[in-house]
């Protein structure tokens, strides 16, 4: 076998496995919200959509599962760990988005522990099992980036990216929009994504989970939309 | 009366004097609660404890003579009720935040809640004007069968012209800890910006309503859901083809959103254009979960 390229981080190919929207967690079934936005007209277009993805990340994404990757990415003690996926399931008023992050952040950390384990991630599969622990797939992807000494901005950056990713995927099925489309609002949003990822870095703890109302609303909504393709 | 112990305990990370602290202790004497301590200091203070309602419930109403809110202000709250007790904490008048090019404002309420006590916390609303910060945060630490509901409305404050002031940011962050756990994070951060999704979403007024209580299930929560549907009484005639839809954004209605919480409990996030329309909404939901009878606010 030739020997792996000295300039390629270990890490890299491990990380774009869980930001393919291939990764089976289940997140083609949900919208967070996406899905209320499209019934009520809101979202129609490419345009439209790229603009709820951009406010998405801007007004979710950016203190949930960015801020909650970049704690996990620099935490000194795993107590900080436990304590962000504490105030991740606290955080999330919307029963859905709540059931959400524990199905997937479950699926996620199995995928991880039977592929990538190390003993931060074997022990938060553990506490989830245990039931002290709701699981949620920022927290997961980023012990995997930390056992392989990735970059805390990189890892927030693929946590990022495997969200939106899997959103334009479910966006293309439920506006509908075209692929080259969804191409489109894919690399639209990611100017928004690294500033998301640079936020991130900067914020203290306790702004976990400061949310937009709008968003949150949307999100709530969704519970009582009679014909529903998604889960959230 | 005798005197709570301490005054409320300084905050991690202000560490300026507080303009104004006031502390609570209500407990169960006999067939209704009565307000067994209390402390204040600065800029804040209670009147003197009433019965407004039947079943032994006390209202507070917290006073700041002070006025409005500036740059760099920080007020400490702390309430505490005891086994078995019930209480209501309004205050006298709404909550101006001004600008505050220094610092932002802050308000740190402490909730500690024994056995079987229910608090009901309904200020005023929070009006923030041109260039206003205010950090809101509360702690709730409550045993596993007691209630806790509180409501909030912020709104911006209005021009001579008519036209909302453009406050920076209004933050309300509620811990609520049930038997030890971390239940519920309510981190409300308004930043009025412009766009139809995110943010206020093209709305002006903000209301949100948190309920942690043992009866609280999902039925419950269906039974909000039918409430917040419907008019209510006192909403204008919005009949008509252009009827302003509840349930777009963007448009004049109020446009809500409940859902049930990890423990038992609900969240109520409300966006209008008005304070009424909006404090009708919270004080009919917190009468729903009462079983009837709509909280009584008397204002002096």
């Amino acid at each position: 076998m030739p020997p792996t390229p000295t300039d390629l981080p270990a890490y890299l190919l491990p990380l774009l496995q869980f930001a393919d929207s291939a990764l089976p967690t289940g997140a083609f079934s949900h919208s967070f919200g996406l899905e209320t936005y499209v019934a009520e007209g809101v979202v129609h277009d490419r345009d439209s959509c790229a603009a709820w993805l951009d406010a998405y990340v801007r007004d979710q994404l950016t203190t949930t599962d960015a801020l909650a990757a970049h704690l996990t990415a620099t935490a000194s003690a795993i107590e900080t760990v436990w304590e962000v996926d504490d105030l991740l399931r606290a955080q999330a008023l919307p029963r859905q988005v709540r059931d959400a992050g524990a199905h997937l952040g479950r699926r996620t950390v199995a995928i991880a522990a039977a592929n990538h384990p190390s003993p931060w991630l074997l022990a938060y599969a553990e506490r989830i099992e245990a039931g002290l622990a709701a699981g949620h797939p920022a927290i997961a992807t980023a012990l995997v980036g930390r056992a392989l000494g990735a970059p805390a901005s990189t890892v927030v950056a693929i946590v990022l990216h495997a969200a939106v990713t899997s959103l334009t995927q479910n966006a293309v099925r439920a506006v509908p929009l075209g692929q080259d489309a969804g191409q489109y609002v894919l690399a639209h949003v990611q100017p928004r994504v690294a500033q998301a990822a640079a936020a991130a870095s900067e914020l203290p703890i306790e702004a976990l989970g400061a949310v937009a109302p709008g968003l949150e609303i949307a999100q709530m909504r969704h519970e009582r939309q009679r014909a529903r393709l998604f889960m959230s | 009366m005798t005197i709570v112990d301490a005054p409320p305990a300084p905050i991690a990370g202000v560490d300026r004097a507080a303009m104004g602290s006031v502390a609570l202790r209500v407990e169960r004497r006999g067939d209704r609660s009565v307000v067994a301590g209390q402390w204040h200091e600065g800029s804040l203070r209670t009147l003197r404890p009433l019965y407004l309602e039947p079943g032994g419930l006390v209202t507070s109403v917290i006073v700041n003579p002070g006025g409005g809110y500036l740059g760099g202000d920080a007020y400490r709250q702390r309430f505490e009720v005891g086994r078995a007790a019930s209480a209501l904490v309004t205050t006298q008048s709404a909550t101006r935040i001004y600008r505050t090019p220094t610092a932002p404002a802050t308000q740190h309420t402490t909730v500690v809640l024994d056995a079987d006590a229910t608090l009901e916390l309904v200020p005023d609303q929070v009006i923030a004007y041109a260039d206003a910060r205010y950090d809101q945060r509360t702690r709730v630490e409550m045993a596993a069968d007691a209630g806790y509901v509180a409501a909030e409305i912020v709104t911006p404050g209005w021009a001579p012209d008519g036209t909302p002031f453009r406050y920076e940011w209004v933050r309300s962050r509620t811990e609520v800890v049930v038997a030890g756990r971390l239940e519920v994070l309510d981190n409300l951060l308004l930043a009025p910006r412009d766009g139809v999704v995110g943010g206020l979403e093209g709305h002006t007024h903000v209301g949100s309503l948190l309920a942690v209580a043992p009866g609280i299930d999902q039925a419950r929560v269906d039974a909000v859901a039918a409430l917040l549907e419907g008019p209510l009484p006192g909403d204008p005639d919005r009949r008509g083809p252009d009827r302003p839809g509840p349930d777009r954004p963007g448009r004049r209605g109020v446009r809500w959103g409940v859902s049930r919480l990890g423990c038992p409990g609900l969240a109520v996030r409300l966006l209008g254009f008005d304070t009424d329309s909006l404090q009708r909404r919270l004080l009919a939901v917190m009468a729903l979960l009462r079983g009837g009878s709509p909280p009584v606010l008397r204002k002096y």
